[in-house]
C-alpha cells in the first residue's frame, strides 16, 4: 500500500510542477506552484524529515506563495504570458537526470545519521537537525542568517528616494469592520502560538528557528495586511536592531568561545561549552527566531512606498 | 490497522487530481484558488493519515499546512485590489 501512495504522490507532484510550467495564466502557474509545494512537503513526511516537510509547508508552500500572489497584485492585469520556454525546460530536464544519475552513481552507506544520532546529545540538542545547525555546523547556519540580511538590504536598496524612511511596502487601507480585519483579529494569535511552539518544540523534536520565524512572519504580514498594526519605518532603530540581533547574538557566542579558548584547551570559535550547551542553543535559537520573521516579513513586504 | 490507514490516504491523494483539474480549467481566479485551498485542506488530511499509520510528531506539518493555507487566502484576496492595499469589500462599496 505504501508503494501505490508514494506512486500516486509522486505523479502529483510531477503534474502539479509540469502545470506549473505550462499553465495558461501566470496567477495558474502561481497557484499550482502552491500546490506543489503541498504535495512536496508531503513527500518530506514520507522521506522521514520531518523537519524538512515542516520548511516546506511554512516556506515553499505558505511565504513563498503570500510572496507571488502580493507580486500578482501589483502586476497589470493583463492575463498572457509568454509561451513555454524550450530551453530552460530542457535546461532543468536535463539537471534532474544528471542529479539522478548521480545518486544513483552513489555508493551504498549508511550516511551521517547514526555518527550526527551518537554525538547530539553533547552538543546540546536532542533533535538531531537543530544538532547539525545550531553545533556541528555552526559556520553554515551563522552565514545564512546574514545572506537573509543582505537579501533584505538588496530590497530595500530599491526605494526610491523620496519613498525612504517610511515603513516597508505599501500603505494598507482596510474597511475597519470587514471581513478582512475580523480575520485578522482571529488568526495571528494562533499563528504566534504554533510559530513559538515550533521553537520550543526544536531542540527536542522537529521545528526550529527557521520554520518558526516562518511562521511568525506570516503571522506579521498578516496583522499588517488587515491594516491592524503599521509596520515600524525602515529608518526605525528598534526595527533594525531586532534585524541583526539573532546574528550578532551568534556571532557573540561565536567570539566568547574564542576569547576562552586563551586559556581553556576545549574551547574554540564557535564551540559552545558542553555544560550550557543546551540553553545556549535554545537562547540562540530565540535570537534568530526573532530576526528571521522580522528579516522574511520585511523582505515579502518589499521596499518603503509612497503612493497606494 | 497502518495499511488501512495508508489506503485511506492514497485514496484522498487521487481526489486531490479532481482539484488539480479545478486550478488547471479555472476558469475564475477565484476557482483556482478554492481548488488550491482544497489541495490544502486534503494535505491536512493526508498528512493525519499518515501520522496515525506512522509516527504522530508529523501532525505539526498539518497544523502548519492549515495555518498558512488561511494566510494565501488572506494574500489573495488582497491581491484582487489595486496594488494590492486596498480592501475589496470597501472597493465594493465606493
Amino acid at each position: 500500500m505504501t508503494l501505490a501512495f508514494d506512486l500516486v504522490l509522486c505523479a502529483m507532484i510531477v503534474g502539479a510542477a509540469i502545470c506549473a510550467a505550462v499553465a495558461g495564466t501566470i496567477f495558474a502557474a502561481a497557484v499550482f506552484f502552491i500546490v506543489y509545494g503541498i504535495f512536496v512537503s508531503l513527500a518530506w513526511l514520507r522521506l522521514d524529515a520531518f523537519d524538512v516537510a515542516l520548511a516546506e509547508a511554512a516556506m515553499g508552500a505558505g511565504l513563498t506563495g503570500i510572496l507571488l500572489l502580493r507580486a500578482l497584485g501589483r502586476m497589470p492585469a493583463s492575463e498572457d504570458r509568454p509561451g513555454p520556454a524550450l530551453a530552460p525546460a530542457l535546461a532543468g530536464a536535463g539537471l534532474a537526470l544528471a542529479l539522478g544519475w548521480a545518486f544513483l552513481a552513489l555508493p551504498e552507506s549508511a550516511g551521517l545519521g547514526p555518527v550526527v544520532r551518537n554525538a547530539a546529545p553533547g552538543a546540546g540538542a536532542e533533535n538531531p537537525v537543530t544538532a547539525v545547525l545550531l553545533a556541528f555546523r555552526a559556520w553554515d547556519t551563522l552565514l545564512e542568517t546574514i545572506v537573509l540580511l543582505a537579501a533584505l538590504l538588496g530590497v530595500w536598496a530599491l526605494s526610491r528616494d523620496e519613498a525612504w524612511g517610511l515603513p516597508p511596502g505599501l500603505p494598507q487601507r482596510v474597511r475597519p469592520d470587514g471581513v478582512l480585519a475580523g480575520f485578522g483579529r482571529i488568526l495571528p494569535p494562533i499563528g504566534a502560538v504554533v510559530g513559538v511552539y515550533l521553537v520550543w518544540a526544536g531542540t527536542s523534536r522537529p521545528g526550529g528557528a527557521f520554520q518558526g520565524g516562518t511562521v511568525l512572519a506570516a503571522v506579521a504580514l498578516l496583522v499588517s495586511m488587515a491594516g491592524l498594526a503599521q509596520a515600524p519605518r525602515v529608518t526605525s532603530g528598534a526595527l533594525r536592531l531586532v534585524l541583526v540581533a539573532g546574528p550578532l547574538v551568534f556571532l557573540g557566542m561565536a567570539f566568547i568561545g574564542a576569547v576562552l579558548s586563551l586559556w581553556q584547551p576545549g574551547a574554540a570559535f564557535l564551540a559552545l561549552p558542553e555544560a550550557h550547551a543546551k540553553s545556549l542553543i535554545l537562547g540562540i535559537e530565540l535570537m534568530l527566531t526573532l530576526s528571521i520573521a522580522v528579516t522574511l516579513a520585511a523582505l515579502v513586504a518589499g521596499p518603503p512606498e509612497d503612493r497606494a | 490497522m497502518s495499511g488501512w490507514f495508508m489506503f485511506l490516504a492514497t485514496v484522498l491523494l487521487l481526489s486531490l487530481a479532481g482539484a488539480l483539474w479545478r486550478v488547471w480549467s479555472g476558469p475564475s481566479q477565484a476557482d483556482r484558488m478554492m481548488a488550491a485551498q482544497l489541495v490544502g485542506t486534503g494535505g491536512v488530511g493526508v498528512v493525519l493519515l499518515l501520522a496515525a499509520a506512522g509516527d504522530w510528531a508529523m501532525i505539526d506539518v498539518a497544523v502548519v499546512l492549515a495555518l498558512l493555507a488561511a494566510f494565501a487566502a488572506v494574500a489573495f484576496v488582497k491581491a484582487q485590489t489595486p496594488q494590492g492595499a486596498g480592501d475589496p469589500e470597501d472597493d465594493a462599496d465606493g
